[in-house]
């Protein structure tokens, strides 16, 4: 019986492979094997012609560092859950790979949150069975 | 400029809140019936149907177990569900061209109706807040609290202010003239309620950088409107409101390594379809009925749109040119903001009003263009909100 009272992640089977890397605390993004190039969430990789049912592209284990691209500060909880953890943020992290990736900032104050200060990932084992990538100022 | 083949004859509005007992279906079918009254129709002349939801965006499912046109009694001979995000009337006027102009249908009632604010009061019982979503197949951002809209449009206006210095009371004044306008309008929620920018800067925080009056109302509503073909238009009671261009964009186009999607719209190629079909350029808008579902969507358009350059909208909006008296009316009637929240509805049920004439105390004088946007719908996670529409509507 669990206690965890927030929803829980909303996965399909584009993103599982995914959710299963956070659970092993891994930092996957869906990478083409033919030129580099990284991708999230899962695309078709848009620099040359792909080989059938993404062929060229496999989840591929990336630094899960970045810098804060954009965040906000939840003054209201939308959701019940969530009320203990007023004032919270949700943060777009511009990963070192490229892609942008919604998380929240956590190991710091608020009002302290910079555009462009560097994060890392943080993992937060919720259940058991979930693991949330969140992110903290690096060295924290 | 292309000649118009295709003309708004009706329309009719459902104001919430709905009287006991009454379903946003119902209302539905309730504007449904006054639009055929207002166009001078019979129900039996309507043969085609199509309602108007957010289904890819706020994610309702379509209300196909029964709907509208069975309750209103309609001869229809097409009926199915158009929508993404809050850009519904765009997208509902295209799909019913095709019905035209393959002789399917002869009139089109297209309607959209909400009862959000009576659902938000259900589940707030239940200690949520906002407007209430079912989530989509691989949404990505609820475990992280990214669970209304406010947790990702705040982005934007956190983005443009830090590449621009755009400041919370430049937004703040968006919101302030919009409710002038709402002031003018008897049926807007916010009618006879006037705000300060002080007020706006004394409203709580929701998501900072957005207080609490930088976020569009939750409504109950319902707004029905008619589209016929031009020859048809001729016959009917009121003047018809002519389509004169429709566009469409979408700002995943530009994607994640480009990284300018979070401080602009969709505006570009949506402009230049519609104003181009229009023959028309932006000093001809005489009115704007643009999206707000919060202030930074305001400005981003009044930047792209051209009214003054990327960045420089802030300032712009600051200087008072958007309310009552200014030289770019936007949102006459308060808009989603200050007025009612159905969807882009707010915006073409305006447009219509405007160019009729029928806007009481907040007719702009003479107004015989008007541009009607809509906007809304993630493609990318997290929470990009992707699609604009771009309506010029004429008399």
């Amino acid at each position: 019986m669990s206690t965890y009272t927030k929803p829980l992640p909303n996965v399909d089977d584009d993103s599982r492979p995914q959710w299963e890397g956070f659970k092993q605390h891994k930092f996957l993004l869906f990478r083409c094997k033919k030129c580099g190039a990284w991708y999230w969430p899962k695309s078709f990789c848009r620099n040359h012609e792909n080989a059938p049912m993404f062929g060229d592209l496999e989840w591929t284990e990336a630094s899960g560092k970045g810098k804060v691209f954009a965040f906000n500060i939840h003054h209201m909880a939308f959701h019940p859950g969530f009320q203990p953890d007023i004032p919270y943020v949700y943060a777009l992290v511009e990963l070192d790979e490229g892609p942008l990736f919604g998380t929240n900032i956590v190991g710091i104050d608020p009002h302290q949150i910079k555009v462009g200060m560097a994060v890392e990932v943080s993992y937060d084992d919720i259940t058991p069975e979930w693991t949330l990538p969140k992110f903290k100022p690096v060295g924290k | 400029m292309t000649t118009p083949k295709y003309a708004i004859v009706g329309l009719g509005m459902v104001y919430g809140p709905y009287p006991e007992g009454v379903t946003a279906r119902g209302a539905e079918a309730e504007a449904g019936r006054l639009a055929i009254a207002d166009a001078g129709l019979r129900r039996e002349d309507v043969d085609g149907a199509l309602q108007l939801r957010r289904t890819a965006g706020g994610g309702e499912r379509p209300a196909w177990a029964d709907a509208f046109p069975r309750m209103l009694g309609l001869p229809f001979k097409f009926f199915f569900t158009v929508g993404r995000g809050g850009a519904l009337a765009g997208l509902g006027i295209a799909t019913a061209m095709g019905f035209l102009e393959l002789g399917i249908a002869k009139y089109v009632l297209i309607v959209g109706g909400v009862e959000d604010f009576k659902n938000s009061r259900r589940t707030k019982a239940e200690g949520h807040r906002g407007m209430v979503h079912s989530e989509k197949a691989g949404y990505w951002g609820k475990p992280f609290g990214d669970l209304r809209a406010p947790s990702h449009h705040s982005f934007l206006a956190a983005r443009h202010m830090y590449e621009y210095g755009t400041t919370s009371r430049q937004l703040g004044s968006i919101a302030v003239q919009e409710r002038a306008w709402a002031c003018k309008n008897p049926k807007a929620k916010m009618y006879g309620r006037p705000m300060t920018i002080e007020d706006h800067q004394n409203s709580p925080f929701v998501v900072e950088p957005y207080h609490l009056f930088d976020i569009c109302l939750v409504s109950d509503g319902a707004v029905a409107f008619i589209l016929t073909t031009a020859e048809r238009a001729k016959d009917t009671a009121k003047k018809p409101i002519w389509v004169r261009g429709l566009g469409s964009g979408e700002i995943a186009d530009s994607l994640w390594w480009e990284k300018k999607n979070y401080t602009h719209m969709a505006v570009k190629t949506a402009k230049e379809q519609a104003f181009g079909q229009a023959g028309i350029d932006l000093g001809d808008v005489d009115v704007a009925e643009l999206y707000d579902c919060f202030t930074a969507e305001v400005l981003f358009q009044i930047e792209d749109y051209g009214w003054c350059k990327k960045g420089e909208g802030g300032p712009f909006v600051a200087e008072g040119h958007i309310g009552p008296g200014g030289d770019v009316p936007v949102n006459t009637s308060g808009g989603l903001l200050s007025a009612y929240h159905y969807g882009d509805l707010t915006c073409l049920s305006e447009a219509v009003m405007q160019l009729r004439g029928d806007a009481g105390e907040r007719q702009v004088k003479g107004a015989e263009i008007a541009l009607v946007t809509g906007h809304g719908g993630e493609l990318i996670s997290p929470g990009m909100c992707s699609i604009h529409t771009s309506l010029v509507l004429g008399v």
